[in-house]
Order: C-alpha cells, then sequence, then structure tokens
C-alpha cells in the first residue's frame, strides 16, 4: 500500500472575525497514526476537513504528497476536477457516518468506485465486497443503514472509503456518535488498518485509542496547535499546562 | 378619475368587508378548532370519531362546494342566511380543521416531560391546559396559524361567488360595467400581493417577538 | 326534506363530469412539477438574475388568490392574442399556480437533507452532477412524494373554480343541476361526495408512499 504525507504549514481558518485556526503547524508522517485531540471547539475538526478541503483554509498551505491541496497558487483556488482528482486519494469518515440512506450496504460502498473511479457495475461491487468483508460486515451487504446498527453503519463507512483505495484516510470523531458497546468494534477495524500502514489522522476523544494506537499525538486549544508528541510523551509527561488541566477534566469526568 | 369618484366607494367598502371578513374568520375558525383539538385530546373515543368524519369531510372538499350547500341548500332544510353571514360561517367551518391540526400539533409539540413536570407538582388537569399546554402549544403553533389565516386572507374572495359584496365581487361589477377586465383583476391580483407579503412580514415579526425568551442562547 | 331520490341521481352527471375535475388537477400537477423543478432550479442556482426571478415567481403566485389569477389569465389571453381551449388554459393556470407550490416542496426537502450527505460524496470525489443526480435528487424525491400527493389534492379542490369561467367539472355540473332539479341542497352534498371520495383515495394513496418512503 502506498501512504502519503501531509505537511500543514502556517494555516489559518476564520469564521467571520472568529479566528479558528491560528498559524497551525503539523507535520503527518507516512503509514503512521496521528490523533488529533483538545477540547470541543479547538479546531480539530475544522484542521481535519480542511486536508481535504471540505473546510477551505484562508492562508497557509495543506500539502499531501508534496502537492498543495485545494489552491494552484495562494489566494487562486483550484478547479473541481482538479481537487476531485486529489480527493480520490483521500478518504473520510464522518462523525455522523453520512451513509446514503436510499442505498444499501453495498451501494454505498459501489457508488464511488462506478461514478468517481468509472469502473464497470460488476467489478466495483466485487470490490465493494471485499471491503465490506474486510470491516466485518460480509454478510450484511444488502442491508440499507436503517437496519444497521450505529457501530456497523460506521464500519461500512469505513468500507466506503477504504473501497477507493486511498492513501490517506481522514477520521473525523468515528465514535462520538456511538453507544459505548459499539465503540470497540469500530477501534479495532480502524487498529487493523493501521496495521497495515494506512497513513491516518484521527480526531478523536478516545485517550485510549490514541495512547495505544498513535504514533504521535496533537493537542490543540482554541485554534492553537499547542504541542505534537508521542503518546508517551502527551499522556505521562505534558509539557505545558492546558494539556494537564485537559487530561484532568477528561479523567475525572471518566473516574467511577 | 371618473372611475375613482364613481367606484371608489364601493371598492372601499368592498375592502372593509374582506377584512372583516378575514379577521371574523380566523378568529371563529380558530376558536373551533381550539374546541376541537380539545376534544380530540380529552374526549372518550366515539366522539372523537365524530370529530375525525367532520374533519375529513371540511378537509376533503371545496370551500365553494361547502359554501353552495350552506348558502343554496342551507333554505331547503331552513337555514336561511344572507349572504355575508353565510360567508362568515362558511369561512369558520372551512378553516376550523385545518386550525385544529395546527393546535394539535402544536400540542404534541409541548414535551411529555413538561406535562409530567406540573403533575408532579400535583397540578389540576384543567391547571395544566390553562398554564403549560396551552401557552407552550401556541407559541410552538403560532408560525403556522399565522401561514393559515394567510391563506384565508385569499380564500374571503371565493365568497363573492355567493355575492358576499366584498372587494372581489366589487372589482368584478366593476369590470363588468367599464369592460376593463384585465387592468381590474390585475390590480386586484397586485393588491392581493402586497397585502400578502405584508402580513407574512408582520407576522414573522410577531413571532420572532413572542418566541425571543424560548430560544436557547448558545 | 332531504330527499334520498333526488340525491342519488345527482350522481350520474356528476360522476360524468368528475372526469373532468381529474383530467385538469392530474395534467394541472403535472404541469405544475415541471414548471416547479425549473423554479426550484433557478431558485438554487448561482446567478441572482434567476434567483430574484423564481422568489417574485413563488412570492406572486403564492400571494395571489387563485381565483383572482384565474380571471387575470382567462381576460387577458384574448387580449394578447392568444386562442387557448378554455379547458387547456384552465390547466395551465392551476398547473402554473401549483409550480410555486411545487418548488417549495422541492426546495424544503433538499433543504432537509443533512449537509454531511453531500459532503461525503464530495470526500470521495464525486462530481456535483453525479451529487445532484445520485445522492440529492433521489433521497429528496422520495422525502417529497407525500407533500406532492397532497398538493395534487388541493388541486383537486382548486379545480371547483374553474367553474367561474364556465369549464364543466363537478362544481359546474352541479350547478346546472341544482338549476334544473330546483333541489340544491341534495345535489350539492352529492358533489361534495364525489370530490370527498377522490380525495379520500388520494389521501390513503398519499400515506402508503409515506410508510413505504419511512425506511
Amino acid at each position: 500500500m502506498q501512504a502519503s504525507s501531509v505537511e500543514i504549514s502556517k494555516v489559518n481558518k476564520f469564521y467571520g472575525p472568529f479566528h479558528a485556526l491560528k498559524d497551525v503547524d503539523l507535520s503527518i508522517p507516512p503509514g503512521k497514526v496521528t490523533c488529533l485531540i483538545g477540547p470541543s471547539g479547538s479546531g480539530k475538526s475544522t484542521l481535519l476537513r480542511c486536508i481535504n478541503f471540505l473546510e477551505e483554509y484562508d492562508s497557509g498551505e495543506v500539502r499531501i504528497d508534496g502537492k498543495l491541496m485545494g489552491y494552484d497558487a495562494p489566494g487562486r483556488k483550484m478547479s473541481g476536477k482538479k481537487l476531485r482528482q486529489m480527493r480520490r486519494g483521500v478518504g473520510m469518515v464522518f462523525q455522523q457516518f453520512n451513509l446514503w440512506p436510499h442505498m444499501t450496504a453495498l451501494q454505498n460502498v459501489a457508488e464511488g468506485l462506478i461514478r468517481v473511479r468509472g469502473l464497470p457495475k460488476s467489478e466495483a461491487e466485487a470490490r465493494a465486497t471485499d471491503a465490506l468483508r474486510k470491516v466485518g460486515l460480509a454478510d450484511k451487504t444488502g442491508n440499507h443503514p436503517a437496519r444497521l446498527s450505529g457501530g456497523q453503519q460506521q464500519r461500512v463507512a469505513i468500507a466506503r472509503a477504504i473501497a477507493m483505495e486511498p492513501q490517506l484516510m481522514l477520521f473525523d470523531e468515528p465514535t462520538s456518535a456511538l453507544d459505548p458497546e459499539l465503540v470497540g468494534e469500530v477501534l479495532n477495524v480502524m487498529k487493523t488498518l493501521a496495521s497495515e500502514g494506512m497513513t491516518m489522522v484521527v480526531v478523536t476523544h478516545e485517550m485510549g485509542f490514541a495512547a495505544h494506537v498513535a504514533d504521535q499525538v496533537a493537542f490543540m486549544e482554541k485554534g492553537e496547535l499547542v504541542a505534537v508528541d508521542s503518546p508517551q510523551g502527551i499522556f505521562h509527561a505534558p509539557k505545558d499546562e492546558r494539556i494537564w488541566n485537559f487530561l484532568r477534566t477528561y479523567r475525572e469526568r471518566n473516574a467511577f | 378619475m371618473d372611475l375613482v369618484s364613481q367606484y371608489g366607494p364601493a371598492l372601499l367598502r368592498g375592502f372593509g368587508i374582506t377584512v372583516i371578513c378575514w379577521i371574523l374568520g380566523t378568529i371563529f375558525g380558530m376558536a373551533l378548532g381550539l374546541v376541537i383539538a380539545l376534544i380530540q385530546r380529552y374526549a372518550p373515543r366515539p366522539v372523537r370519531w365524530l370529530i375525525q368524519i367532520y374533519i375529513e369531510v371540511i378537509r376533503g372538499t371545496p370551500f365553494l362546494v361547502q359554501l353552495f350547500v350552506l348558502y343554496y341548500g342551507g333554505p331547503l332544510i331552513g337555514l336561511r342566511l344572507d349572504a355575508l353571514p353565510a360567508g362568515l360561517l362558511g369561512l369558520t367551518i372551512y378553516g376550523s380543521p385545518y386550525f385544529a391540526e395546527i393546535f394539535r400539533s402544536g400540542f404534541r409539540a409541548v414535551a411529555h416531560g413538561q406535562i409530567e413536570a406540573a403533575r408532579a407538582i400535583g397540578m389540576t388537569e384543567p391547571t395544566i391546559i390553562r398554564r403549560i399546554l396551552l401557552p407552550l402549544g401556541l407559541v410552538s403553533a403560532l408560525p403556522a396559524l399565522v401561514n393559515f389565516s394567510i391563506i384565508l386572507t385569499k380564500e374571503t374572495v371565493i365568497l363573492s361567488i355567493i355575492t358576499v359584496p366584498e372587494l372581489m365581487y366589487q372589482v368584478s361589477r366593476m369590470s363588468a360595467e367599464t369592460f376593463r377586465y384585465v387592468e381590474a383583476n390585475l390590480v386586484l391580483a397586485l393588491f392581493f400581493w402586497a397585502l400578502v407579503e405584508t402580513i407574512s412580514r408582520l407576522g414573522r415579526r410577531l413571532e420572532a417577538r413572542i418566541t425571543q425568551h424560548l430560544i436557547e442562547r448558545t | 326534506m332531504f330527499s334520498i331520490p333526488v340525491f342519488l341521481e345527482s350522481f350520474q352527471p356528476l360522476m360524468w363530469a368528475a372526469q373532468y375535475t381529474l383530467l385538469i388537477s392530474v395534467l394541472g400537477i403535472l404541469l405544475g412539477l415541471v414548471i416547479g423543478t425549473l423554479i426550484c432550479a433557478a431558485r438554487l442556482s448561482g446567478s441572482r438574475l434567476l434567483r430574484g426571478f423564481g422568489g417574485l415567481w413563488v412570492s406572486f403566485l403564492r400571494g395571489v388568490p387563485l381565483l383572482v389569477q384565474l380571471l387575470v389569465f382567462y381576460y387577458a389571453l384574448p387580449v394578447i392574442g392568444l386562442d387557448v381551449a378554455p379547458t387547456a388554459a384552465a390547466v395551465i393556470c392551476v398547473g402554473v399556480c401549483a409550480s410555486a407550490y411545487i418548488s417549495e416542496i422541492w426546495r424544503g426537502a433538499i433543504a432537509a437533507l443533512p449537509r454531511g450527505q453531500a459532503e461525503a460524496a464530495r470526500a470521495i470525489g464525486m462530481s456535483p452532477r453525479d451529487t445532484w443526480i445520485r445522492i440529492i435528487l433521489p433521497q429528496a424525491f422520495s422525502m417529497s412524494l407525500p407533500a406532492l400527493v397532497n398538493e395534487l389534492i388541493l388541486l383537486v379542490k382548486a379545480s371547483s373554480l374553474v367553474s367561474v369561467v364556465g369549464i364543466l367539472e363537478i362544481t359546474r355540473a352541479s350547478q346546472a343541476q341544482a338549476a334544473t332539479t330546483f333541489r340544491p341542497l341534495e345535489v350539492y352534498i352529492a358533489a361534495a361526495c364525489i370530490y370527498l371520495a377522490i380525495n379520500l383515495c388520494l389521501a390513503a394513496l398519499g400515506r402508503y408512499l409515506e410508510h413505504r418512503t419511512a425506511v
């Protein structure tokens, strides 16, 4: 599997007067898992969505394998066609799954292969079946999303992304909308992906996942990237008081 | 200029009657609708069925045919009404099931928990209706109420067909005498357009005013 | 008092006229669908001019009573030199009026789709055209079906107004019948029954579609 790297430098994003991302620099090495953590509203999801340009950053650069994302030159947006070309290599998994409810699990996964990759229907369906098998849902191909549990829906969404054979996967709080008992099955699929050497960027509140699976952890607060370090460094020897406070609140909330 | 002095007073009178029909039709229709909605919520099942049949019949038939039954058919069973009262009664009956439905979904929008909270502190059922269900239900029904009362404005022109001397009736008489059919009706159209736009704008302002303290600030 | 035989006898001419009520309503809604879709597209387009035009179209047709629209249209046709059959004129008028409401039904359904639906399509690199055709429109359409059936019910009732310009349908036929029998009560109640029967069938269809689409 080819794995992409991402270079984010001096990225800024404004919503009107609100400064959502402040000069963010982050280097995402190929084949590694990077977790973005921090309080809600800190800009983690916004940063993630800038990587595939669902969110348009205002200044700075996001480069995937050296290629500038979203712009041809500073201030000049790239054409829709070129943007779609670049997005093909980037898979994304959403908090709310965003499966298409009028299609079966198989159709959800095959749709992109047919419409975007231009594969014939039979081949697309064969590959979609493979992808669904990989996330453990070979027996659910004919189900509509409404007939699947939250965890199953999210696994279909992951299958939809990996079927496109991306070199980079973005996860936007993939387990936040799930009941606690369904979180594990999704995290397991993600762990498998990580072990195969996929470049992954994961916005998450699952500190356990970040601690055990991530190669590096980035902590954000109020639009700023406060620190990037190994999980060991972030969770056991935080160098910044803000990280320490965040982790203390997290532990208190989860203590019983 | 001649036209204005000749038809001005009649048009003005017609406009007055249109406004009266609209306001009274809305008030009476709303009152009847509220009664129906409360009956549907609290009355025993057979009564609710009868009410349901009434609702289906009124909603399933054209307003014009309802007016014909009332105005031309009424005398055969001893219901002799002049055009205007017949028209008002017709508007009231026609609007009532729609208003009832609006109230009903307004009531449904009142969270069950809020009713339970009232019961839990020992409020009686009538007090719950008066203090919790009605105020909250009315607020959530408000946009739909304004909307339907605007629809009623437009329905008043149908009263001209049973010779209620409202605005459209006067315009038709005027255009029949002057042969200015197109101009007269076009002006009437523009007039209604302006009227409806104005009312809906006022309605939106009213909604914003009334609901502002209920909207959660983030 | 209420004469049952007169009541029953009224049905025959009225049933015959009912086909025109159905014809006008069904053709009206088909025309309304075509124009309404175009108007909705105009309102969602990037062009300011088109959006403004669509907005005016909807606001005017929803602000003016159908009866007034009908008379303007009916009297204006000969003035601008168009010779259209009265029934065709009625269909056009009803369809144009319906287009404003149908455009709003579309717009509401499209707006009700979660943003993530289109986002997921963009994220895998789907083109805007495919996103509309494969993701947004199919969902918007099945969401709108019950509302469209409801619009058809409204048209069946609204079509009673074309009796005013002399077009034969249930209401016009019942006026004629009432004039010959001098029994308006029975005749108009019979007319009401036919409208009710049509609309109850349509309402049942609407409920069926609603259950079917609620996955």
